[in-house]
């Protein structure tokens, strides 16, 4: 079947050619099925429910985004997400600082993290893979122990700070949490940064041919580094923002988060190898994955079975996405 | 003879105990083609990245029309004017063909913090660019490299040299890979550029090609020059493959 040489479908060939065809596709048939098997699904409740603990997972995920763009990835993420909020609230029990105070050292601390990982990547060519599987068990190790493994309480504090970061209102009898915004910003100013800013061909140059970006000019090593900065960054405040909303902040928190944001990334259509990004596939991606485990449960089929799902979308979408690959040479640009 | 644009002057450079040159002396004049040849590991490779800078020579110096100059990484080779382009075109391939003629090089437009290129012009300047150079294929500025063929591709690295108004273009083996139409279409590029008045270096295996558009053969032969005035149009090629085995005519 020749779809080029048919009226109209020049349209459909540009459509499915976009990176976030598939992830749009799939968030529209994941609506529209968990809609119809349970009408819970799009109660008030339910999407307000969905609206906060997103957030939490998609910021993580943005910042991978940018750093998978770069052709990097960072595995560490979910041990920030777990250490830094208790390293804020161990400071603030403790009487060591105010929670502001508290808040700023936690994520100076991330961005030493990022450094120090970025640093080994491209001063010392380590893979990112083995170096960020050190932090990761180095920064797990190190929140297990400070706490002896108990959760910080967060009930005593009463700041401007927390309603800020993860508070909530209602509009009508709809309960909206502040994260959501954050989320949507953060998204706003990568998604900027990634297709209008000179950093963000920078970006897609490090991950596409590192080679020629540095024959060019650019300064591979030092955009790298910058992003793994991010990238902890963000996991740090993803941290702060849910140990708030749970009013609690787990030293096991996070666990397994890295490779559930990765798939996340991945399913939104960024490449796995670098050089092509997409912060709207992330949201979608992220939307994605966070309504299957909600919608899976509503529907009433057991939690414990979440991963098959999950398992089973990224294959399919790996599948479809090589197969729209091999129609249009690099997918899209 | 014309006035000098580049002059190397003693360059030597060893890996370890292996030396890749030892006391080069080679020239390239003002609006030249300059052919470079010989055999592998002659040591053509190593002079080409010193000269772009992804390669520092253990002693020699550089000058640049007359003026000595500090080659110590690539942006340096830029700012000197000094434009390489590599065998498999560098190009990010996933990149437009407008991101990757100004990549590293990007205008920016609006206030500095919000680092916004200008695509616009990117796109437009890349249009032009692209017709200049002889792409009368319809294909917009905003097409990711990987759409290209390999002569396209070179074409475009071409163009980047040619807007950033190089003083210098060294072309690594540009015609590898690339069809007979594709080939002739690179080799116009070239006598293009030259006409236009820079000066160009042509590396390469294929004899015949450096043959058709080099003013100037230069051959080395183990880290040395082993000739470096051969006329193109007063010897043949056979003579040539002979300076670069050295092996001494038969009969």
């Amino acid at each position: 079947m020749n779809l080029a040489n048919r009226p109209g479908s020049l349209l459909v060939r540009r459509l499915t050619s976009t990176p976030e065809f598939l992830p749009f596709t799939l968030v529209v048939v994941l609506v529209v099925v968990f809609a119809s098997l349970t009408p819970n699904f799009l109660s008030r409740g339910n999407i307000s429910n969905l609206l906060a603990f997103t957030p939490e997972l998609g910021m993580i995920a943005l910042g991978m985004t940018v750093l998978m763009t770069s052709g990097e990835f960072d595995l560490s993420v979910g041990s920030v997400f777990g250490f830094t909020p208790v390293l804020m609230w161990t400071l603030f029990n403790e009487g060591a600082t105010s929670l502001e105070v508290a808040l700023l050292i936690s994520l100076a601390v991330a961005v030493l993290i990022g450094f120090v990982n970025g640093t080994f990547v491209t001063r010392l060519k380590i893979p990112s893979f083995l170096v960020t599987l050190g932090m990761m068990m180095t920064i797990r190790g190190t929140a297990l122990y400070t706490t002896s493994g108990f959760p910080q309480r967060t009930w005593r504090a009463e700041s401007w700070l927390m309603d800020l970061v993860a508070g909530s209102f209602y509009i009508g009898e709809f309960r909206l949490y502040a994260s959501i915004f954050w989320f949507l910003g953060f998204a706003l100013v990568l998604g900027y940064i990634l297709t209008q800013s000179k950093i963000g061909n920078w970006i897609q140059a490090a991950g596409g041919n590192p080679v020629s970006a540095r024959a060019r000019g650019v300064k591979v090593g030092l955009t790298k580094t910058w992003l793994f900065i991010l990238t902890a960054f963000m996991a740090a405040y993803a941290g702060i923002t849910s140990s708030i909303r749970v009013a609690a902040a787990n030293p096991n928190s996070g666990t397994g988060y890295e490779l559930e944001v990765i798939a996340m990334v991945v399913i939104g259509g960024t490449a796995l190898g670098g050089g092509r990004g997409t912060i709207i596939g992330t949201v979608l991606g992220v939307f994605m994955l966070r309504m299957m485990r909600n919608g899976i449960v509503l529907v009433g089929v057991p939690g414990l079975a979440y991963n098959i799902f999950i398992g089973v979308t990224i294959l399919t979408m790996m599948a479809l996405q090589s197969y729209l690959a091999r129609r249009h040479p690099s997918g899209a640009g | 003879m014309a006035a000098d644009l580049v002059r190397m002057v003693g360059i030597a450079k060893s890996y370890g105990p292996v030396t890749a040159l030892a006391g080069v002396d080679f020239a390239v004049y003002e609006n030249e083609i300059v052919g470079l040849l010989g055999d592998n590991g002659a040591g053509k490779s190593t002079l080409i990245k010193i000269l772009s800078g992804t390669v520092s020579a253990t002693s020699g110096e550089i000058y640049m029309r007359g003026k000595k100059v500090l080659i110590r990484n690539t942006t340096d080779a830029i700012n000197l004017g000094i434009e390489t382009i590599h065998q498999d075109s560098a190009l990010v391939t996933q990149l437009s063909i407008a991101r990757n003629l100004f990549l590293g090089r990007e205008p920016l437009i609006g206030p500095p913090i919000f680092n916004r290129m200008d695509q616009r012009t990117m796109n437009e300047v890349a249009g032009t660019l692209l017709k200049r150079i002889g792409i009368t294929k319809d294909i917009p500025a905003t097409t990711p490299v990987s759409y290209l063929s390999g002569g396209e591709r070179q074409a475009v690295s071409i163009a980047r040299a040619l807007h950033f108004d190089s003083d210098l273009i060294v072309l690594d083996e540009p015609t590898n890979n690339l069809g007979v139409e594709e080939t002739q279409g690179v080799l116009r590029f070239m006598r293009g550029a030259r006409d236009s008045g820079h000066s160009l270096i042509f590396i390469a295996h294929n004899i015949h090609h450096v043959f058709q558009v080099v003013d100037r053969i230069v051959v080395l032969r183990r880290g040395k020059v082993v000739a470096d005035d051969v006329d193109p149009k007063s010897t043949t090629i056979e003579a040539v493959e002979r300076i670069i085995t050295g092996v001494p005519a038969t009969g």
